[in-house]
């Protein structure tokens, strides 16, 4: 496959994120593994949810679908199911992908589409000016969260890896081309992947978690020696989310099962040929 | 020799009620008879009480009609939880098994005097004739072979159908059983003989189906390649059916997580360029209501069957109601209109559905049906449908020169812009629940807001024209008239045909596009008429409110509506008419003396 | 990260060309996306200047690839974007809304010296004494355009945003 340009995948529209946000690296990863990848814009099908990262699809020349708060999973898997040809990916915060839409997110997984789930992860709510995510450290003052919150934060990494997901993997706009490598590889992964991308809310995030403090703290799970083919393993590194800011692959299932959407094409297959003509639909019901 | 019989029969669900009521309306259909079943069970999951009502007529049927002409109680107890959805009264014949020890005189039924009694040893002729208890049933079905005269070939071969499969001995013990009970009918005759008269269309073979079966099937002719759904009584055979159909058509069926899932795939299946279904009752319409919202500004085509239950909440989930009107009507948040589909009986299903998904790839809209419990589970004979003559739509794609400068939310004169999908170069854009200008771009505008708004109400224009959905029937200078929905219509149009009978001119509006109301038709219909009644089954009357709301309603339209769960009798109706007929009379004679 | 998978010991001259042309590249792009987002933000000092920045590198840019082209002529380009990462360019989160002209020549000060630095360490790990010069020669530019910044800054007012003193705070979507 021949590689496009990533300028082909900029939209005339221009984010509305703060200067100064995680996500303006995210895009630009995105852009750089879609031209990696090398499939035509129109090829792709971009669907979010709501909050700020959600505006994302919208910066891209492909197809895009802004959905409502929480539901981009079950848009993109009818879009994946209704055609398997198209490339399809998910992007929501963690917001988005860990509270209000957190129930599609283990049957997802379950189902297996090949899809890639990209969760822009900054701990706060940022549309809505700085309140509780699910995310958030315990223990948070926000304006949720006045006396700081007696909540434990979900652990994607570690809640997607539970659910089944083949796929896991986190990155940081810090190391946007790094970045750009995981999304290309998730992409070309064959079933569901997921990508937790740490990317800081500069208006309402915690000093200690903003893109300077990523590139000192990231370390990325080959220096460590990890075995992302091993899933044992993989869980105890996820268990380190929060403390720890670990970049790459956490876990790659070796022996990936056929996914959903192939299944679909081949009971379809399987089917076709006990089809009658439209006309005749109702014969179904004929007492004779 | 009669043309009508109404038949209900009760047990416990061991005892197969349902499965017997299943023999004889396939019998029927084969004969050619029209046939109306309905069912309705205890709370229990298996071995509650059970219940049947059968109705067989030489002419089509639009309702299950009123009290019982034959009554068969396995079990008394489990016969009276039914009510009045097993009405006895003077002119029913009581058949029952004399092994629960009551005296054909002291019948628990309060202020009731059947017209005969048969105290039938049930129980003792199933085991001498098959050695087992288990056959009861079949001794029924020989009851009424014999005693109205259905066919006892067909009948025999149906239970050949049913138990060839599960060995020869069951069959045997079956056909012995069935044989006892057609003996004993031919030794004990009805005083007053319900033998039913042949039908015209006999041997010509009918189609035999529920609302929700057809449902699925009309989705696949109309071409329907997604469904998304969460399993919910009384809607879930839809997708069970589906789920089996689909494929073939290079379709796909999925069970969701949840109702939101289920559409929300439903809408993303739509955006990928398929045509798409989801179901669901009152419960999970309450939960699919946001997303409806998105595919209604995203413009995208989806149909929606919602198989009206019992509410609110949990509220009967078993029984018909027609309560959900307001909520698919309004159910949004912002300035919305979608369209609302109303079958009125089985075969109509087919017709609404069609419907429903032209007009969503049409107007790139949700569209709702709604259906109920009774229509949805009801079996049913359907004449033999000719599928040449409908028209089945697709959504208007871009033209080349379109997608050199493509705009998904074009303002076109119509309102109707050329939608792509992904997969389509040169249509990528950014279908969004936020609102957006023509090119998709989200906005927060008021100017924007205005003119899209505009444009996504401006698109229905042809849809207040379609006289077509709005069905005027009875005699067109009939000064009273009826106003009927969904399954109630059917009981509006026997209501209607015995006041003919009786020389009463009446005429019933019958809309099938529920809503948006096409005004002119409406107009037009009440300005002629003096009196009438807007028969529903719902507490509050909603069809009538929303008349209020949206026509000039004359005072002599009034509301008559109940809650679900107790049906209408087409005589009460036809009483109602007469009241209101006499009451008009009244008033036409008073002015007449003011005048003199 | 600065690089990756390049081998400084091995690196060829045309390779050094072209990785210099990619740092210039990088830079320039970069400074163009921030100054959409100031343009996007009301921050239109800061943006006009970033958009000067984009020239400048630019120019960089393309004297380094006339050189290449001069010298190796079409051949194809060995390294690419994947291999570095905020070299000249500034960091994404240089930026805020409202930041001044004043803010905005730091973050580039900040980006010359990161520049100067990459190009200060990397020499001693250059074996081919011509790439070796150019390397040399980058460093001493970006002496140069420290000189220029600094020029810059003594006639710009030091005024620094700071954020809640004028401006509102930030809006609900």
């Amino acid at each position: 496959m021949t590689t496009l340009s990533p300028n082909v995948f900029k939209s005339e529209l221009k984010p509305i994120w703060c200067p100064g946000c995680g996500d303006y690296g995210v895009v630009q990863a995105l852009y750089r593994a879609l031209s990696a990848i090398g499939r035509p814009p129109h090829e792709v099908a971009f669907i979010s949810g709501i909050g700020c990262s959600s505006r994302i699809p919208g910066y891209s020349t492909a197809y895009g679908f802004n959905t409502v708060h929480g539901r981009a999973l079950p848009v993109a898997q009818g879009v994946k199911m209704a055609n398997p040809d198209l490339l399809v990916l998910v992007a929501g915060g963690d917001g988005d992908g860990f509270s209000i839409g957190g129930g599609h997110v283990p049957h997802a997984i379950r189902r297996n589409m090949d899809l890639t789930y990209l969760v822009m992860d900054n701990q706060v709510y940022g549309l809505t000016k700085g309140q509780l995510s699910p995310t958030s450290p315990r223990g948070l003052e926000t304006v949720t969260s006045v006396y700081g919150s007696f909540e434990q934060p979900i652990n994607p990494l570690l809640t997607v890896l539970s659910a089944g997901a083949g796929f896991v993997a986190q990155g940081t706009p810090a190391d946007m081309p790094g970045l750009a490598t995981l999304v290309e590889e998730a992409i070309r992964y064959p079933g569901f992947a997921f990508i937790n991308v740490q990317s800081p809310c500069v208006t309402y995030g915690e000093d200690d978690q903003q893109l300077r403090a990523h590139k000192t703290r990231m370390k990325s799970l080959d220096s460590v020696g990890h075995d992302p083919s091993n899933f044992m393993q993989a869980l105890e590194k996820s268990t380190q989310y929060g403390t720890e800011l670990y970049t790459g692959v956490f876990y790659r299932n070796p022996n990936p099962p056929k996914s959903y959407d192939v299944l679909v094409r081949e009971r379809q297959e399987t089917l076709k040929p006990a089809a009658v003509p439209r006309e005749r639909m109702l014969d179904m019901f004929l007492q004779k | 020799m009669v043309t009508d019989i109404v038949i209900g029969m009760a047990g416990s669900g061991g005892d197969g009620i349902v499965s017997a009521g299943d023999s004889l309306v396939s019998a029927a259909a084969r004969e050619g008879f029209h046939a109306v079943m309905t069912k309705s069970f205890g709370p229990q999951i298996r071995g509650g009480e059970s219940s049947c009502r059968v109705r067989l007529s030489t002419e089509r049927l639009h309702n299950p009609g009123g009290a019982l002409d034959v009554a068969v109680a396995l079990n008394w107890d489990d016969f009276l939880k039914f009510g009045a959805e097993l009405k006895v009264d003077g002119h029913t014949i009581v058949v029952y098994d004399s092994k629960t020890g009551i005296a054909p005189d002291k019948l628990p039924l309060v202020g009731v005097m059947p017209a005969e009694v048969f105290s039938v040893p049930l129980t003792d002729l199933t085991k001498s004739s098959a050695g087992t208890e288990k056959a009861k049933t079949s001794v029924v079905l020989g009851l009424l072979s014999g005693w109205i005269g259905l066919s006892r070939e067909v009948l025999l071969a149906g239970l050949k159908r049913k138990f060839g499969k599960k060995g020869e001995e069951l069959l045997a013990a079956n056909e012995r059983a069935f044989e006892a009970g057609f003996t004993y009918a031919a030794e004990h005759p009805m005083k007053k003989p319900l033998l039913m008269q042949q039908p015209l269309t006999k041997g010509m073979g009918k189609l035999l189906t529920d609302g929700n079966d057809i449902t699925a099937a009309a989705a696949l002719f109309s071409g329907c390649q997604f469904f998304g759904g969460y399993p919910i009584t009384p809607s879930t055979e839809v997708m069970q059916l589906l789920g089996r159909e689909i494929w073939k058509y290079g379709g796909a069926m999925v069970q969701a997580e949840d109702e939101i899932a289920g559409i929300g795939m439903t809408v993303g299946a739509s955006f990928a360029g398929k045509k798409a279904m989801t179901a669901t009752s009152g419960p999970g319409m309450d939960l699919k209501t946001e997303v409806l919202g998105l595919a209604s500004i995203a413009e995208l085509p989806l149909v929606l069957l919602n198989v009206m239950r019992g509410g609110p909440s949990t509220g009967l989930p078993t029984k018909p109601e027609q309560s959900d009107l307001f909520q698919a009507c309004f159910s949004a948040h912002g300035d919305v209109l979608r369209p609302v589909l109303a079958p009125t009986c089985v075969a109509d299903s087919f017709d609404v559905t069609v419907e429903a998904f032209n007009l969503a790839e049409h107007y790139q809209t949700p569209v709702i049906i709604l259906s109920d419990q009774e229509i949805a589970q009801r079996k049913e004979t359907v004449d033999p449908i000719d599928a040449s003559k409908y028209t089945v739509l697709e959504r208007r794609k871009p033209t080349e020169s379109e997608l050199q400068k493509y705009a998904r939310f074009a303002p076109t004169e119509t309102g109707i812009s050329p939608i792509s999908n992904p997969g389509m170069q040169g249509g990528a854009y950014l279908a969004s629940g936020i609102e957006h200008n023509e090119l998709g771009a989200p906005s927060a505008s008021g100017a924007v807001h205005s003119r899209m708004n505009e444009k996504r109400f401006r698109k229905f224009a042809t849809l207040h024209q379609r006289r077509d959905l709005v069905r005027v029937e009875g005699d067109p200078e009939a000064p009273l008239a009826l106003i009927a929905w969904g399954s109630i219509a059917g009981v509006c149009r026997e209501a209607l045909g015995k006041a003919k009978a009786e020389g009463l001119p009446v005429k019933l509006l019958v809309p099938t596009l529920v809503y948006p109301f096409v005004e002119d038709v409406w107009r037009e219909f009440l300005m002629s008429v003096k009196a009438g009644l807007v028969v529903e089954q719902s507490y509050q009357g909603q069809l009538y409110r929303m008349m209020r709301m949206f026509l000039d309603v004359p005072p002599g339209i009034s509301s008559f509506a109940r809650s679900g769960a107790n049906p209408f009798q087409p005589v009460e109706v036809l009483a109602r008419l007469k009241e209101l007929s006499f009451s008009l009379q009244g008033r036409v004679s008073e002015t007449q003396r003011r005048d003199a | 990260m600065a690089t990756k998978g390049i081998d400084f010991a091995k690196l060829n001259l045309r390779d050094a060309l072209d990785l210099a042309v990619l740092i210039e590249e990088e830079a320039r792009d970069r400074y163009e996306e921030l100054a959409e987002q100031l343009e996007v933000h009301h921050t239109p000092a800061a943006a006009v200047f970033f958009r000067k920045m984009v020239r400048v590198e630019e120019i960089h840019r393309s004297e380094l690839e006339k050189r290449r082209e001069q010298l190796f002529g079409k051949s194809p380009v060995m390294v690419s974007r994947a291999a570095i990462f905020d070299i000249e360019a500034p960091e994404y989160d240089v930026v805020r809304a409202s930041m001044t002209p004043f803010e905005a020549l730091e973050a580039a000060m900040k980006s010359e010296v990161k520049a100067h630095d990459f190009f200060a360490a990397v020499v001693p790990r250059v074996s081919d004494p011509e790439v070796k010069k150019l390397f040399e020669e980058l460093r001493l530019e970006e002496v140069e355009h420290q000189q220029w910044l600094k020029v810059e800054m003594q006639k710009t007012p030091a005024v620094k945003d700071v954020p809640g003193d004028q401006s509102d705070g930030p809006n609900e979507q």
